[in-house]
């Protein structure tokens, strides 16, 4: 079966967004500036949603467009499904404000 | 290039040619039932109770609809419950108006006989304005009349990597060619904002930018609420986005890569050509009526829609006398709603089109629309009304 596509959108980036639905144990297909990434996906990743990259060790930095989108809040293993369960925004967390932690 | 439009005297363009009666009311609608090609709005706000502050944005956008290119004269009447206030006054309406040179008519129904009576003088002045606009002829004109506003709604991940590009393929290309392109939502660039600081024309312009998102993220703060139960709305984490900060670096590529020559207030008349910064907020019952009444002839909204399943028919937002397009790059929202979507993107996530090949295809759809072809949402003979983004409390 031929991989599966996903987009990356700035070669800093440690996680891609898929453009076909995904199951557990595709492999999916990444283009990353002139040569093309290969990793198998972990579990089922739904058509738009992001794949990880790279194991991503709780409390760091999520990038996607070469910008932070968020911190790990569990650690992340490659191939993994990355989304609010695991991602934590870090902006205009008025939560973590009351509780002294931003 | 160039599109077919309305020349006014004071040298803007129009894409359309209204005949507008404002303020809401029973005069208004009554005229606007009576007599073809003759609009009105719909609020919900007539600005009772409210500061001056608030009232003076109110007074904004009547004038600033009043005097929008795509309109060719305006009637204004004095029954609405905000006249009483010095900023709502119908006669101050009316002058803000015809200093766009545009004819402008103020009925009082103290001096008409009453509801009735304006009514019946409104609908003859009316009959004679949409004549008099009829004998004007479309003429080619550049791009640098082109004034546009952008909101990206529904936001899923296809907005990000390929809808939102090829809108700010066409915002490039249009303040290239001396053109006018509008865009904020500031709830929506936090996390962004230093991207776009760094693109401000002027250091003073990327100060207001990080301000902006300073008292934003402070209010957002001060609610002790974790914003991702806010913001994100569901239908963006139902669509992939999975925080603000990763909503708000694919929202603005639908600004494309231009300097930014100012920040705005709601429904403010930039000073000049160029992309700007509006500080306003995201509502689309909102932000359409302000960039209209900033001067945008035309206005688009960036639908993702990844999670909101069963919507078949898209009824636009309120743009009052712009004309409104849908577009989408999302594959599923086109294939639910492909009769009421003006543009579609998805090309671009399968493959078949590179970002600028669908943004070059967006601006011709653009140039047709404001040469005459109607929009989707002007086929339907539907409003919704405009929720004035008022900040302060009512008493």
């Amino acid at each position: 079966m031929p991989a599966k596509r996903a987009l990356i959108m700035h070669p800093y980036d440690n996680v891609a967004t898929v453009v076909e639905e995904i199951r557990a144990g595709d492999e999916v297909a990444i283009p990353v500036v002139g040569t093309t990434l290969i990793l198998r996906a972990l579990e089922a990743i739904p058509f738009g949603f992001k794949i990880a990259l790279q194991e991503i060790p709780k409390g760091d930095i999520i990038r996607k467009y070469g910008e932070i989108i968020g911190r790990a809040g569990t650690a992340i293993a490659k191939g993994a499904l990355v989304h609010i369960h695991n991602l934590e925004g870090t902006r205009a967390r008025g939560d973590l404000e009351r509780r002294g932690e931003a | 290039m160039s599109f077919l439009g309305y020349v006014r005297s004071d040298g803007s363009v129009g894409t359309r040619n209204h005949v507008l009666v404002i303020p809401q009311g029973i005069i208004s609608k009554s005229i606007c039932d009576f007599v073809t090609g003759t609009k009105t709005i719909l609020t919900v706000d007539h600005g009772s109770g409210r500061t001056a502050s608030d009232r003076e944005t109110i007074a904004r956008i009547l004038i600033g609809l009043g005097s929008n290119p795509n309109v060719a004269s305006v009637i204004v009447h004095a029954a609405s419950p905000g006249v009483g206030y010095p900023e709502l006054h119908a006669e101050r309406l009316g002058d803000g108006i015809a200093k766009s040179g545009k004819r402008v008519e103020v009925l009082d129904p103290a001096k008409e006989g009453g509801t009735y009576g304006a009514i019946v003088k409104g609908i003859q002045v009316a009959r004679q304005m949409v004549y008099e606009a009829s004998t004007l002829r479309r003429e080619k004109v550049g791009d640098e009349h082109l004034c546009l506003g952008v909101k990206c709604g529904y936001s899923d991940t296809t907005s990000g990597i390929a809808g939102n590009p090829a809108v700010g393929y066409l915002y490039d290309k249009i303040v290239a060619a001396g053109g006018t392109a509008l865009f904020g939502e500031t709830t929506e660039i936090i996390g962004a904002e230093q991207v776009l600081a760094k693109r401000a024309a002027t250091r003073e312009v990327a100060r207001a930018i990080l301000d902006a998102v300073l008292v934003q993220e402070t209010r957002a703060k001060a609610t002790g609420l974790d914003i991702r139960t806010v913001n994100p709305v569901p239908s963006n984490i139902k669509g992939g986005i999975s925080s603000l900060e990763e909503k708000s670096l694919g929202a603005i590529h639908k600004a494309g890569t231009a300097p930014i020559q100012g920040v705005l207030k709601y429904a403010e008349r930039p000073t000049g050509k160029g992309l700007y910064f509006v500080d306003n907020w995201m509502g689309h019952l909102s932000i359409f009526a302000g960039y209209v009444a900033a001067g945008a002839n035309m206005v688009l909204f960036q639908l993702g829609g990844g999670g909101v399943a069963g919507r078949t028919l898209l009824e636009g937002s309120p743009s009052v006398v712009a004309p409104f397009l849908w577009c989408t790059a999302n594959p599923k929202t086109q294939a639910a709603a492909a009769d009421s979507i003006d543009f579609y993107s998805g090309t671009v996530i399968e493959g078949s089109e590179t970002p600028e090949e669908a943004g070059e295809r967006l601006y011709r759809t653009v140039i047709d629309i404001a040469s005459g072809t109607l929009s989707r949402s002007e086929t339907l003979n539907y409003s919704e009304p405009i929720d004035m983004n008022l900040q302060e409390p009512r008493f």
